[in-house]
Formats: structure tokens, sequence, C-alpha cells
């Protein structure tokens, strides 16, 4: 009880913090920002944080330039959707899987709702996230801390099943560009053993193929060569965009994939290393598996783009646990902050909360009201992001090409990596010419690595038994999971083709 | 009018003025770059922000930390090392593992002593073993007669052909256990399977761990130098405990391309001794378990080549092979 009083008192100290004019001031200016990166393509929120670290310690105190980063952070998490809606390009991995649904809402010029329900599930899974973070952090950290290789192993396995059904119209076609994307992660140091892997010996090559390289290859620079080819952008960016809010169908359809997505979001967030792009996956696979009208996914199905950008907001506020609580940064816009906090002398990890409760109760307060700003930019915002469509595509593309260029040659300052971009770009352009789906690729090289890792170290730690995936409880529960939704698909695909066979002919 | 001609007549002498000053000015006339080739966030990375966050105060430019990770140091540090040699490219980790142990597994693109220029030495980051307090061990000697009755010992390390995978291989190899190291992607992520139970024990560098072990999460039982760690002085070494593993740790030095001029290898010394005598810098360097351990050019080379021979008779010694 004392302990939920104390929660309570750290909280109210935490507002006062955060109301202070200088707190309120760059929580304004990292949601902007945040918001800024997250529709451009190219720069990401690890980017800009990265530019700005070194400014980090002229903002002042520790708390304000985290408040910001954290703003940056999840406020990119906001604009992130905003591209993959209105162009079909997402910002970073997270916003993969809302490009799919939400791209085709905007085709059918239903870009306004999508990015009006996209908002507004960001905002109250966002905040789902917060008060997560508020009063479970310490011992849902302990939980996360237990997982080990074998349940990343069976979680990862689980999530690329959920990727290879993403592909939309044909279970082979999706087969195809995940194992594609699991040949392209593995390509650089081999994780265990250290040895070099599919380089053609280069160096270059030795860290892997980067992600937002290969991101902003096959999305960013394939989608504008198409575009090229079929002079049908202008058709679309001129298009008049009509019911830019939400319908009671809409909100009826999309309410409980916010409440299911936050969830989601929030589990999957606290695990080190899980967070944003896996449960926005799986949120897109529960909505479509749960769904009483599962082809209308891939068609412009709202569910589609409220759960994943509500799955990913969540996780973004939930990442924050393990950092704050434990001092394990889970991905790279967090392992920024990290470096921040280290540099301005604060040590994330078990000690921080008792000993700089400013640092913990001010940031986790500023998010509260972060989320509110976020949510005030942009709903009646929106209007202006969709404005984007209306620039004309001969200023739009270069400008895409240009930020695509500058973001992934700031991730290593190489101009090798803008070669390779260029590579994929060519490569994404003839993915869409034969129909093929780059998004479970871009997710099995995000999740083959992992994979990869998980497995030989399980191995190694189990002296080669596999018994070590169904033994320990929560990946025999994982795997348990795994092996009955291969069963029901089984099933599933057995009964319709009896069903079609047995269908007289004519009908 | 007139007063803008006046104003005119300044502007263009200043131009002059300036143009000559910097034709006499001596190094540096521009910033710095210090490159990390290790990602941001990472231990070298803050020691080379903390440094540059100093240096204002004595560098008359100022340093900008530039990361480049890539095949576990190497690309970033040939980066420096393919750049001109004036002094404005700077290669931080000189020492740090990735240099002077895996030359002994495979040839690098770079030769670590020819091609690169000791100008100081800032920090050691020793390598440190650690145990989960609730372990049915306590000690290395308790650890030792407990896994001699298992199969294996699992230990986790940050990467493989480590300076820390070194170590705890050549431990396995000097006590007789069958020593499985089982390598995460970082510092970060190995500490974080120990805390969770997936391994027997684990290896990491202080700053790593001070939080957890302050935190009572983490027990650290033995060090891989030659004397105590400052950053942990109550831990002792092996040496101490009876196993003879020895090694420099990871060294955090600063290095320049080869044929940078010797007045300007003096400047950048002198700069950084005056950073490592700053009580501030060496009180923050302390919070964060890097302790300060400066040492001028001539030592640091030979320290360094030292450090590369005691490695090279560890992998030798125990007959350590990559997998």
């Amino acid at each position: 009880m004392s302990e939920i009083l104390g929660m309570f008192q750290g909280l109210f100290s935490g507002f006062g913090i955060a109301f202070s004019l200088t707190n309120l001031t760059f929580a304004l200016i990292g949601a902007l920002l945040g918001t800024v990166v997250g529709i451009l393509p190219g720069l990401g929120p690890s980017a800009t944080i990265a530019l700005l670290l070194p400014l980090s310690f002229k903002i002042g105190s520790p708390v304000t330039s985290i408040i910001m980063m954290a703003g940056i952070f999840y406020g990119a998490m906001y604009g992130g959707s905003t591209t993959s809606i209105l162009v079909n390009i997402p910002g970073e991995a997270a916003s993969v899987v809302t490009c799919i649904d939400g791209y085709q809402m905007a085709l059918k010029g239903r870009a306004g709702p999508a990015l009006g329900v996209a908002a507004i599930g960001s905002f109250i899974a966002g905040t789902v996230g917060i008060i997560g973070l508020t009063f479970v952090a310490p011992p849902l950290a302990e939980f996360a801390i237990r997982f080990g290789p074998p349940e990343y192993f069976s979680l990862t396995l689980l999530g690329l099943m959920m990727a290879t059904l993403l592909a939309g119209t044909s279970v082979l076609k999706g087969l195809i560009m995940v194992v594609l994307g699991l040949l392209l992660g593995a390509v650089g140091l081999d994780p265990i053993s250290g040895e070099v892997r599919f380089t053609w010996g280069l160096l270059m090559l030795q860290e892997g193929v980067d992600f937002v390289t290969l991101a902003m290859g096959l999305f960013g620079i394939g989608e504008i060569l198409y575009n090229l080819e079929k002079a049908l952008a202008t058709e679309l960016v001129t298009r008049k965009i009509s019911h830019l809010w939400p319908t009671l169908k809409d909100w009826a359809e999309s309410k409980w994939p916010i409440v299911r997505g936050s969830m989601i979001g929030f589990f999957i967030g606290i695990l080190p290393g899980g967070g944003a792009v896996i449960s926005s996956l799986v949120s897109y696979g529960v909505e479509k598996k749960i769904s009483k009208h599962p082809e209308t996914f891939g068609k412009g199905a709202i569910q589609g783009v409220a759960g994943p950008e509500s799955a990913n907001n969540s996780a973004a506020s939930a990442s924050f646990i393990p950092l704050l609580t434990l001092g394990i940064p889970g991905n790279a816009a967090i392992a920024m902050i990290f470096a921040a906090l280290l540099i301005q002398g604060v040590q994330p990890g078990p000690f921080l909360i008792n000993e700089r409760p400013d640092v913990f109760w001010g940031v986790v307060a500023s998010m509260y009201i972060g989320n509110v700003m976020l949510l005030i930019l942009n709903l009646p915002l929106i209007g202006i992001w969709v404005q984007l469509l209306r620039v004309p595509y001969a200023i739009l593309a270069p400008v895409i090409v240009l930020f695509c260029c500058i973001g992934v040659y700031s991730i290593r300052n190489t101009v090798f990596d803008i070669w390779v971009m260029g590579v994929f770009g060519v490569i994404g352009y003839l993915f869409r010419k034969v129909g093929l789906e780059p998004g479970p690729l871009i997710l099995a090289f995000v999740m083959g690595p992992i994979l990869e890792r998980s497995l030989r170290q399980a191995l190694l730690i189990s002296a080669g038994s596999p018994l070590i995936f169904f033994k320990r409880p929560i990946a025999g529960s994982l795997m348990g999971f795994l092996l009955l939704f291969i069963l029901v698909q089984i099933i599933v695909t057995f009964r319709k083709r009896w069903r079609i066979s047995s269908t007289p002919s004519g009908v | 009018m007139k007063k803008l001609a006046i104003v005119r007549l300044m502007v263009f002498f200043l131009l002059i003025g300036s143009s000559m000053a910097v034709a006499q000015e001596k190094f540096p006339t521009k910033p710095i770059e210090v490159v990390v080739p290790f990602a941001a966030g990472g231990s070298t990375d803050v020691l080379g922000r903390l440094v540059a966050k100093y240096a204002p105060k004595y560098f008359d430019k100022p340093l900008v930390i530039v990361n480049k990770p890539g095949g576990g140091g190497v690309t970033g540090t040939e980066g420096v090392v393919r750049s001109k040699p004036d002094g404005y490219t700077l290669f931080l980790g000189y020492g740090s593992g990735h240099d002077l142990v895996e030359p002994h597994f495979k040839k690098l693109p770079y030769d670590t002593f020819g091609d690169l220029l000791p100008v100081c030495r800032l920090s050691i980051h020793s390598i440190c073993m650690i145990i989960r307090p609730d372990a049915p061990y306590k000690t290395l000697k308790e650890f030792v007669e407990w896994g001699k009755k298992k199969d294996q010992v699992t230990a986790s390390v940050s990467t493989r052909a480590g300076s820390v995978d070194i170590t705890l291989q050549a431990l396995g190899k000097s006590t007789g256990l069958k020593m499985v190291t089982v390598p995460f992607r970082g510092g970060a992520e190995s500490v974080t399977a120990i805390i969770g139970g997936q391994t027997d024990c684990g290896g990491n560098h202080p700053s790593e761990i001070i939080s957890h072990i302050k935190a009572k999460r983490l027990v650290p039982i033995a060090v891989a130098l030659e004397q105590r760690d400052p950053a942990l002085p109550d831990v002792p070494t092996f040496k101490e405990l009876g196993y003879n593993v020895v090694t420099v740790g990871s060294v955090k030095g600063v290095g320049a391309p080869k044929g940078t001029p010797p007045e300007v290898i003096q400047y950048l010394t002198e700069r950084f001794k005056k950073v490592c005598d700053d009580p501030e810098f060496v009180q923050e360097m302390r919070s964060i378990g890097q302790p300060v351990m400066y040492q001028a050019p001539a030592d640091f080379g030979k320290f360094l080549k030292e450090g590369f021979a005691e490695y090279g008779r560890l992998i030798k010694e125990f007959n350590i092979k990559l997998e």
C-alpha cells in the first residue's frame, strides 16, 4: 500500500518538475521534432537524437534533455504512420505494417480516417504504456529479464510465422520474401563464431546490411521508381480527399484493435530487444486472425492501421521500462537516450528511481503531457499532413530521395550505404513489378539475426539439446502456441480445399 | 553613405586580418574529429563524449565524436588509418581488443602498430568475472569446485574473440572446466543474460556492471589484471586467487594515423593530459566505473605491445581456437 502511495507521490512531484516552463517548452520541441522526423522518410528518431546528443549537455539539467529526447522518440511513433499511409514509405520498422492497409485506405481516398485513427490510437496506447511504466515498471522488468535465448527464439519464430501471412494474397509469395529476408539478414559477421559470411570480401558489409539502408531502398527508392514509370503518382497526389474524420463505423471497427494493440505493445515493448517492430507485427497478425472478414486485410482494413499503430506507441512507452529500471536499452533510439543519460552523469539502472527520482518521475510525467501535446498537434494538423499528398510528385520525389540519402549517410557516415540503398531501390522496383510485397522481407531481415543468435545461444547453453525450447515454461508455452497456430492453419487450408472440391462445379 | 564606406573598409581589413591570422595559426585551426569505431552508447563512446565535454577548456578547437561502428571496431579504425595524417582525424579505443586480440586469429586490413601512432592512454576497462548473488557458489574457488561436477559451465561474453571471451576461455583451460562461452550482442545484453539466470557466470567491464553490483544483482569475483582495478578495489585479481589469467583488459587509448607530424602529436598529448588531470573529469569518470589511467605516448606504445604479447601468450598457452 505504501508502495502505491510512494508512486503517486513520485508522480505528483514529477508533474511539478515537468510543468516548469523550461521542461514544457522542451517537451513541446521534442514532440514537434519527433512528429517531423517521423513524417520525413529517411530521418528517424535514432538519427535525430544522435545529432542532438552533443547538444544535450548544453541544454541544461539531465531531466530537460531527456524529456526532449523522449519526446522525439515517441513523437516519431505518431509521425511514423503518416508517410506509411500517405506515400507507402515506412519511416522505420515499426511502421512497415501500417503501409499495408494504411496506404490502401489512402488510395481509396480514406487517408483522413486512417491518419485520424492512427493518431487517436497512438494517444490511447501511448497513455496506456505510460500508466504501465508508472505503476508496474519494477515488477514487470523483473519478468522481462527472465527472457533468455530460448524465449526469444520461440517468440521470434512465432512472429515470423505471422509475417508469412502478412504477404496478403499468397502464402507462397510471403514465404519467398521471408526466406530472402532471412538470407539478407545473414550477411555479415556470424553472430556466434564471428566468421565473416556473404560479404564478397567487402569490409563495409561485415556488419551486415543496415536496416535503414535496406528499408529506404526497398520502400523509398523502389516506390519512387515504380511511380515514375506508372505516372500514376500525379493522379494519386491530386485526388480529392474526403471524410477526413473517421466515421462511426470506423470507430466501432477500430476501438477493440486499439485496446488489444495497447496491451500487445506494452507486453512486447518491455522485452529488451523486442519492441515496436514485433509488437506491431503481432498486433496485425492478431487482428487479421480474429477478424470476421480477414479478406479485407491488405485492401484497406482500418483495423490493420488501428491495431499496429497503437501497438508501436504502447511499445515505445514500455521500452523505457528496461532502460529506466535495469539500464538496458532495448532499441537504437533508446540506446541514444541511454548514452545521453550517461553523458549527463546519470546511470540508468536499478538505482535510478531511488537516486534520481527527479529524472525518473520528471520524464514519466512529461510523457503524459507530451502525449496530450501530440494529440493536439496531430489531430488539427491532419489537414496539413494531408497537404503532403498535394505536393507535386516532381518535388516530392526528389525531396524523398534527398532525405533517404541524408538519413542513410548519417547512420555510418559512409557513401557506400547510399550505393547499397540504390541497389535495393532497383530490387524493390522489380519486386513491385512482379507483385511481391517487401514487408515480410524486411521483417524477416530484422528477426532473422535474433532468431539465429537465440537459437545458437540456447543450444550452446543446453549443450545441444533442443528440449530447452520446451522445458522452460515461457518458451514452452510460446512453442505450444506456435504448434497450435500451424495446426489451425493446416486445418483451415484443408477445409477450404475440401469445400472447394466438394462444391459442385458451375456454381 | 560615409558611414557605410567606413563599415565596408573595416570589414575589408577584418577579412584580411583574419585570413592572415589563419595562415599563421598553429594546429588546430578546425574541429578535431575523434572516431569511435563502436556504436553510440557503449563504454568507449561514453568515454569519448566525456572527453569532448571537457575538451573546450583545454583544446583550442572542439573535439567532435564520430561513431563508425562495424567489423567489431576494425572498420572505423581502418578509416582512421587511411585518413590524412594531419591530426584532425583521431582514433579513440586504441587497444580495445579488436586490435590486440584479432591479429592473433586473422589478418587485419591494417597493422595495429605500424599504421598508427600512439597519442596517449586515457583509461583501462578491466575484465571482471561476475556471478549472480543467488548462485550456489560465492567465490571463484567454489565456482571451480561446482563446475567440475558439471558437464559444462556457461559464460556470457559480449562478443566472440573479444578480450572477455579470451579471458574466460583461458580461465576454463587453466582450471580444467569445460567453459562454454556464449556470445551476446554487446556488454549490456550479456549482463542481462547473467542477471536473468541464462548462464552460470560472465565477464564484463566495470562500467557495464557497477550499478548492478551496487544494487546487489551481480557479484564480482575476480579481475583479470596484473593489479587490482581502481574501479573495483575490493575485488581480487585472478593472480591473487592462484590462476595465471592476466590481461591488459580493454585499453582505451588515442591513436593517430602514421605520418602525423610530431608537433601535432605533442599538442594532442599535452591537451589530453590536461583533461585527464582535471579533477572534475576524474570524478565523473570514477562515477561511471572508468578509472582515468593516463599514459604518455612512449610508455603507451610499449604498453600496447606488451598487451598484444600477453593476449598472444594466453591464446597460445591455452590453445584457444575460434569455433
